[in-house]
């Protein structure tokens, strides 16, 4: 059960992009203190949407919160502007490895440090950066344009650890990665969340890897959030299942047609 | 031989001076994708705030002045940034270019009609003796002016690769959403960038005028840097010297070489020869960014 101390919290977001389109229609969410929280739901969803809206980005997408709220604490997250909500510890790492092309890998890393003014905690961050990430540090003087995919997913987990977040927003970390890399990735998030006590929100389409690491997980769905449970709830529930891990009660994927006919039946319940 | 080191070495000086301006074009452009064609207004503006609190008012000391026109300058440069080009985040670089057209017309206006038709003698800040080096002797403005802007132009680059504070405007040059995921605030960034050109368009007026009559002719110094910004590469802080360095020397020696035998004109449309060779074969400039692809 989940009864830590609450830290993040969405009442009955509505989010509109330019005043037209509907990305979340009411989502409720906690996120409580401490642990891995995982968002999972197909393309379009409203996943990127939902991170956004918590870490005030959305207004670079022409998007904003015409609903309900968004509470961190003792603040009223969809009023402020994003650097005010970094300076509160919560940090988004974007989808698709948005890496500072031009600067060195150190340097985006330092980057990410910007709001710090302790230099000798900085150095020590960085080299905790190096240390769950050692790959990185071979690169330090490299163009990060120039890094593997996987090696600029690792840069900007590490330029958000530099900030010192205690919530990380992770949008499809590991899209596009080999599976290696992503285990090696997740397993780094895995500690993360228990020797810097980050709480994570990580959104995913790679179900399994996700519940693997998180503790808690809800499932999106065209901007709603139709189902919610601890992950091993989720991981037996014969419609995620079905979805998201591609299996069938007769072990065959379906069909995309039978799927949509079944998913406009179905009315899911959290 | 002597003749021809004579115009390599003032050719560095003049560049030094374009690079100055160029450090205006790029850090605004740097700063939102904004090509400021009134970059040249600006060191005008300057040149007449100088004038105007140096000559004008009865200021016990003439660096005051220079104080009071800075912080001047650097205001206007908050006022530009806010009432003309944050109300058009968002909008087609198209829309940017026509407001930098529009801000030149406006600052002429203005200026025109604050100061009006009086005679303008600009102070002599730096000495009217030249500066002799060996054989070489040089405007003593444009020398100190030279050395000034390289090491303005040095300590900027440092300031935005090795710097906490600085890398914030790297972040703002390479995305500005990145950048706000990471808790920098793009509109500071902006508006600091036009701080820093309005400043530099300050220094610049003070190289360009020393000692001469204060003219609206001297903003096709902003046309003229245009170039070096082109062939450094736009987002490239370093390269402006660089930049300014080939095309001042190109253009002194177009005017020891080729004006003479093309009724002096050569001198005057050089660096126009280089924008255009470099938006035809190399726009990306020497140091600009390239898109990287990996393979
Ligand atoms: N900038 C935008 N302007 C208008 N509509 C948008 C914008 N961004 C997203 N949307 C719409 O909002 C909905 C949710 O998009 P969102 O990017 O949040 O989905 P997602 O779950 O992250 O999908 P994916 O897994 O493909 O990244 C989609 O219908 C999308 O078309
Ligand atoms: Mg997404």
């Amino acid at each position: 059960m989940l009864v830590v101390e609450l830290m993040l919290k969405l009442d009955n977001v509505e989010v509109k992009y330019l005043d037209a389109v509907l990305a979340l229609k009411g989502v409720s969410l906690e996120v409580a203190d401490g642990a891995v929280f995982a968002v999972l739901g197909g393309n379009g969803a409203g996943k990127t949407t939902l991170l956004k809206s918590i870490s005030g980005i959305l207004h670079t997408d022409e998007g904003e919160v015409t609903s309900g709220g968004i509470y961190f604490d003792d603040y009223r997250l969809d009023k402020l502007p994003p650097e005010d909500i970094v300076k509160l510890g919560i940090v988004q790492v974007m989808e698709g490895r948005r890496v500072l092309e031009h600067l060195g890998t150190e340097q985006n890393l330092l980057a990410g440090a910007h709001l710090r003014s302790d230099r000798a905690g900085v150095k020590r961050d960085l080299e905790k950066v190096y240390n769950y990430f050692p790959k990185l540090k071979a690169l330090k003087r490299q163009s990060a344009g120039y890094l593997s995919g996987g090696e600029q997913q690792m840069l900007v987990v590490g330029r958000a650890l530099i900030a010192r977040p205690k919530i990380m927003l992770l949008d499809e970390p590991s899209l596009g990665l080999a599976p290696l890399i992503a285990r090696e990735i997740f397993d780094v998030f895995k500690r993360l969340n228990e020797e810097e006590s980050i709480t994570i929100l990580l959104v995913e389409q790679n179900v399994n890897a996700a519940l693997s690491i998180a503790r808690y997980g809800y499932v999106l769905e065209t901007g709603r959030v139709v189902l919610k449970g601890t992950s091993s709830e989720l991981l037996i529930n014969e419609d995620v299942k079905e979805f998201y891990l591609g299996l069938s009660l007769s072990g065959k994927r379906r069909s995309y047609h039978d799927v949509k006919h079944y998913k406009r039946r179905k009315r899911w319940l959290g | 031989m002597i003749y021809f080191a004579q115009y390599v070495c003032s050719g560095i000086l003049l560049g030094l001076l374009y690079s100055m301006v160029a450090l205006g074009l790029t850090v605004v452009y740097r700063s939102g994708r904004i090509i400021n064609l009134a970059q040249g207004e600006l060191v005008i503006v300057g040149g007449f705030l100088i004038w105007w609190f140096i000559v004008m008012t009865p200021l016990p000391q003439w660096w005051m002045g220079i104080i009071i026109a800075f912080a001047l300058m650097g205001l206007l440069g908050l006022v530009i940034e806010r009432a003309f080009f944050r109300p058009l985040i968002g909008q087609p670089i198209f829309s940017l270019v026509m407001m930098t057209i529009g801000l030149l017309l406006l600052l002429r206006g203005v200026v025109i009609a604050t100061f009006g038709a009086k005679e303008r003698p600009f102070p002599q800040i730096f000495s009217a003796e030249p500066v002799v080096l060996g054989p070489f002797s040089f405007d003593s403005a444009l020398f100190w002016g030279g050395i000034i802007a390289l090491l303005i132009v040095l300590a900027l680059a440092w300031f935005f690769e090795r710097t906490k504070y600085g890398l914030r405007f790297s972040a703002v040059a390479e995305d500005h959403q990145v950048a706000q995921s990471m808790g920098i605030s793009v509109k500071q960034s902006v508006a600091v960038a036009w701080v820093l050109a309005t400043i530099l368009g300050g220094f610049a007026s003070i190289v360009f005028f020393n000692g001469k009559i204060v003219t609206f002719l001297a903003s096709e110094i902003g046309f003229r840097a245009l170039p070096v910004a082109l062939l450094a590469g736009l987002e490239s802080v370093r390269g402006v010297l660089v930049a300014g360095i080939i095309v001042g020397i190109g253009e002194m020696l177009a005017m020891g070489y080729l004006n003479p035998i093309t009724n002096g004109g050569m001198a005057n449309i050089f660096p126009y020869i280089v924008m255009i060779v470099v938006v035809l074969f190399k726009p990306q400039g020497l140091y600009g960014w390239r898109v990287i692809e990996r393979v």
